[in-house]
């Protein structure tokens, strides 16, 4: 019986998480939860344990810095692989993000092949 | 009677003279025939016995001459079946190289093939992840009839997907002389809000809004700016061109444009601006649906194009 891993993505642009769960969709035995923004996000990891965070930075009401470092201080999700998706340019805030305890990052515009191969990285999966 | 008694008479009386013959020899002769006949019977048994020698010598020899033909013939025997084992062997040997060269033959047909599926499946991969791309701009688009959203869906459109960085959307007045700027991001807007058309030097835009042939940018992306656009590309409305997008400069990391971005374009050419005039029209008739009974009295026929009703 193979594994089923959980994925939560947590992206304000609806097309852009339209775009992630696509691309999530064909990595097999990934349940992806989309959250709105950071807020959401947390709301969504509040118990629930995921195997693997996919955020964006930019968002409304609370970034995906917060959020990360939010989720690394939650003894709960505190080891849970951290994906962060990030605009060119934004070097600092990608640094800030991988010094807060993020893992890896995407940069925009986001080919659905490299999401894929991140993801399964990541998270440790063969093929 | 007398006659079958006559020669037993005749022998008796021979015999009887013999012996009176005999009698009357001496005895030194007597005595020297015996030992002569001694003599010859002991030659007779040396001899004899000489002969069994011999005779026994001989057989020894040929006995050992065949037990020797047969070692020799177990030998010879020997040779002939593991000279046959070799056959065998050789036989067996040229066997397995065939069988290795046809199991090398399609080992190499296997990684060719596989190859050949891993290329594909590269490729389907990329169909796939472009296919995504455009049913997400598609359904971003026309996923609603609020302005401001189809604005900005447009522009997170080229943004997210394409890689713009600074960028203009225009669209024609009713009387096709201006160029007006509707959206646009990191663009100083009140320099670029208007462009007039037919000017003695159009620009890049303007050449693309006349002739509605897209415009790319050839060679490095990053040189691009205001007056050298990446990328312009006609909004098409039925036949008729009723604006223009205009790529004045792409993220650094985005060096050239790909097939996706092509089709892309080509997507956003025929539906940006049926998405916009859509909810310009929606948001002309105060927000109101239609009332769906007034689609059944609504022409069979495609409406005429907006090219041959302006004439």
């Amino acid at each position: 019986m193979s594994t089923e891993y959980t994925c939560l993505v947590v992206e304000d642009s609806p097309m852009m998480r339209q775009l992630l769960v696509f691309a999530l969709s064909r990595v097999k035995n990934l349940k992806v939860t989309e959250a709105d923004d950071g807020v959401d996000g947390l709301r969504k990891l509040a118990g629930n344990k995921f195997d693997l965070i996919l955020t964006d930075i930019n968002m409304p009401i609370m970034d995906g810095l917060k959020l990360v470092k939010r989720v690394r201080s939650d003894p709960m999700h505190k080891e849970t692989p951290i994906i962060i998706i990030t605009t060119e340019g934004s070097t600092e805030d990608r640094q800030r993000a991988l010094q807060l305890g993020a893992n890896a990052y995407i940069t925009k515009p986001i080919q659905a092949p490299q999401v894929i191969a991140k993801v399964k990285e990541l998270l440790k999966m063969g093929g | 009677m007398a006659d079958t008694n006559q020669p037993d008479m005749k022998k008796k009386a021979t015999t009887k003279r013999d012996a009176k013959r005999k009698s009357e020899r001496p005895a030194s002769s007597r005595v020297g025939d015996r030992a002569r006949i001694e003599t010859f019977v002991q030659q007779f048994f040396r001899k004899g016995a000489q002969l069994t020698e011999e005779l026994l010598q001989e057989n020894d020899q040929l006995r050992r001459l065949h037990l020797q033909l047969e070692a020799e013939n177990a030998k010879l025997r020997t040779q002939v079946s593991s000279d046959n084992a070799m056959r065998d062997l050789l036989r067996k040997i040229k066997q397995l190289e065939k069988e290795k060269g046809d199991l090398l033959s399609h080992i190499h047909e296997a990684e060719l093939q596989s190859t050949r599926f891993g290329a594909r499946f590269h490729e389907m991969e990329e169909e796939l992840s472009k296919l995504a791309n455009l049913y997400v701009a598609s359904y971003q688009l026309h996923s609603t009839l609020d302005v401001q959203l189809v604005v900005k869906h447009l522009k997170e459109l080229l943004q997210q997907l394409v890689g713009a960085q600074r960028l203009a959307i225009y669209m024609a007045d009713t009387a096709r002389k201006y160029l007006l700027l509707v959206a646009s991001e990191q663009i100083d807007e009140k320099k670029y809000a208007r462009m007039s058309l037919g000017g003695e030097e159009p620009s890049v835009a303007e050449r693309v809004f006349l002739t509605g042939t897209e415009y790319i940018a050839e060679g490095a992306l990053a040189k691009c700016n205001e007056k050298a656009p990446a990328a312009v590309l006609p909004l098409r409305f039925d036949d008729q061109v009723v604006g223009v997008i205009v790529i004045h400069s792409v993220f650094e990391q985005k060096t050239s444009f790909q097939q996706v971005d092509f089709e892309l374009f080509k997507m956003l050419g025929a539906h940006a601006a049926s998405a916009l005039a859509g909810a310009m029209l929606y948001a002309a008739a105060d927000a109101r649906l239609p009332d769906a009974t007034k689609l059944s009295s609504m022409p069979k026929n495609p409406l005429p194009s907006s090219a041959s009703r302006s004439t």
